[in-house]
C-alpha cells in the first residue's frame, strides 16, 4: 500500500507542479486545484505501471487522496489475487 | 480531406448539425464528412435529404456525453461516445479532423487521452481570431477550454499562440500580452502576477506585458493569452456586446456594417484546440446550420494549414 500511495503522490505533485509535502492521505483534490483531468491522468499513470485498468468509477465518490488510493489499491490486490 | 462530425453534441443536435454538415457538402466541392452518431437516429434525420452519398459516411456511436457530465469521468465510461469514437477516427487516421458543438471539457479530454499532447503541454487551450483594427486578427488563447490554469500553462499557451501565429498567420515576431485587469506590471491576481514573471524570462517570446480587454481589438498585440474561464466569459461579452451593437444600428439604419457580421457568433464556426496531436475543431454548444457549415469550413482550413505540423515545428524551435 504504502509504495502504490508514494507512486501515486509522486505523479500527482509531478502533474500539478507541487511539492509532494503537499499531498497526503487527508488532502482534498479540491485544496490542491486538481481536476478530474488530473485525476485521471494519475489513475492512468497507475494503470501503465501496474499493468491494469481500474474500474471507472465516479470520482465524486473520492474528494481526497487517501479514499481514492485505498479504492484503487483494494481493486488492484483483488485483481492481484483473482490472476 | 476527411472531417468527423459528433453528431450527437450539442444544443441543436442531431439536426441543424447534419443540415450544416449537407450546407458545408454543398458550398465546398472536395472533402468528405463522417457524421459520427447513434445509426438509428442518424438514419432517420438522412431520409429525405439530398446528398452527394460518396461523401458522406456514416459511423456507429452508441453513447453520447451530456453536457453537464464530468468530462474525465465520462470519457472513461462511455468508451462508445460519440465525441470519444469520432476523436478515434483521427487517432487512426481514418479522418483529418474532428468538429463537436458538445461538451468543450469533454472534447478536450478525448483530445487530451485519445490524441495525446504535444511535448511540453499539460493541457490543450482553444485559440480563437478576433477581428482586429490591424491586419491581422488577434489571437485570444485560452477563449474557453482550461477553466482554472497554473501559471506554467498559460506560458505554454503563448508558445503555442506563437506557433500559431507564425505557422498560420505568417506574423514573424508576434507581440505576446497577457490579459489583466490593468497594463502596469504588478497588476492582477495571482495567477497573473507570477504568469507575468515568468513571461517576461522567455527568450524567445515577444512579451510585451500585461494588455486590459478593449485591446483586443487596437491591434496593440497578436497574441492575448489568459486562462480559459476569462477568456470565454469575455468572448461571450464581446460576442453580446456586438449582438446587442447589431441590433441598435440595424434599428436605426435598416442594415448592419459588416464588421459586425464578423463578430457575429451564430455565423462563426469554431476554433481549434492547441497543442495536441491532432485536430479538433470546439464549436459553440448553440450551434446552428451556419456556424456548424463554418466549423467544418474551419477544419479544412487547419487541415490545408498543416496546423499540427505548424506548431511541432515551432514548439520545437523554441525549446
Amino acid at each position: 500500500m504504502q509504495e502504490f500511495y508514494a507512486q501515486a503522490r509522486k505523479i500527482l505533485a509531478e502533474q500539478l507542479e507541487i511539492e509532494l509535502e503537499n499531498i497526503d492521505m487527508d488532502t482534498k483534490f479540491e485544496d490542491i486545484n486538481a481536476d478530474s483531468i488530473d485525476i485521471v491522468e494519475m489513475i492512468m499513470a497507475l494503470e501503465d505501471i501496474y499493468d491494469i485498468e481500474f474500474p471507472e468509477e465516479d470520482l465524486e465518490e473520492y474528494p481526497t487522496m487517501g479514499s481514492l488510493v485505498k479504492a484503487l489499491y483494494q481493486y488492484l490486490k483483488q485483481a492481484q489475487n483473482e490472476s | 480531406m476527411k472531417i468527423a462530425l459528433d453528431l450527437m453534441g450539442g444544443d441543436n443536435a442531431p439536426k441543424e448539425l447534419l443540415a450544416g454538415a449537407i450546407k458545408w457538402l454543398n458550398e465546398y466541392d472536395t472533402g468528405q464528412i463522417i457524421l459520427v452518431g447513434q445509426q438509428e437516429v442518424m438514419a432517420a434525420e438522412l431520409s429525405g435529404c439530398t446528398y452527394d452519398s460518396q461523401r458522406l459516411a456514416l459511423v456507429n456511436a452508441s453513447q453520447v456525453i451530456e453536457m453537464d457530465e464530468s468530462p474525465a469521468t465520462a470519457l472513461r465510461k462511455k468508451k462508445d461516445a460519440s465525441i470519444v469514437v469520432a476523436t478515434k477516427l483521427v487517432k487512426e487516421g481514418r479522418a483529418d479532423a474532428v468538429v463537436s458543438c458538445g461538451s468543450t471539457g469533454a472534447q478536450m479530454a478525448a483530445a487530451l487521452f485519445i490524441l495525446g499532447r504535444m511535448e511540453g503541454i499539460e493541457r490543450p487551450p482553444i485559440v480563437v481570431a478576433i477581428p482586429s483594427r490591424g491586419s491581422q486578427p488577434t489571437l485570444l488563447i485560452d477563449a474557453g477550454a482550461n477553466v482554472d490554469c497554473r501559471p506554467l500553462q498559460l506560458v505554454q499557451f503563448a508558445r503555442l499562440g506563437r506557433a500559431y501565429a507564425r505557422g498560420v498567420l505568417n506574423i514573424e515576431n508576434p507581440r505576446v500580452a497577457l490579459l489583466n485587469n490593468g497594463e502596469e506590471e504588478g497588476k492582477g491576481n495571482n495567477l497573473t502576477t507570477q504568469t507575468y514573471e515568468i513571461l517576461r524570462q522567455q527568450k524567445n517570446i515577444n512579451f510585451i506585458g500585461n494588455l486590459e480587454g478593449r485591446d483586443l481589438f487596437n491591434d496593440r498585440g497578436d497574441i492575448i493569452v489568459c486562462d480559459g474561464f476569462t477568456g470565454n466569459v469575455l468572448l461571450k461579452a464581446m460576442e453580446g456586446m456586438a449582438m446587442f451593437l447589431a441590433a441598435g444600428i440595424k434599428q436605426e439604419l435598416g442594415t448592419i456594417p459588416s464588421a459586425f457580421a464578423r463578430l457575429d457568433y451564430t455565423q462563426i464556426g469554431g476554433a481549434p484546440l492547441l497543442g495536441i496531436n491532432g485536430i479538433s475543431i470546439v464549436c459553440h454548444g448553440s450551434s446552428r446550420r451556419e456556424a456548424v457549415c463554418a466549423g467544418l469550413a474551419i477544419a479544412a482550413e487547419c487541415i490545408n494549414n498543416n496546423i499540427i505540423a505548424q506548431q511541432l515545428q515551432e514548439l520545437a524551435e523554441l525549446s
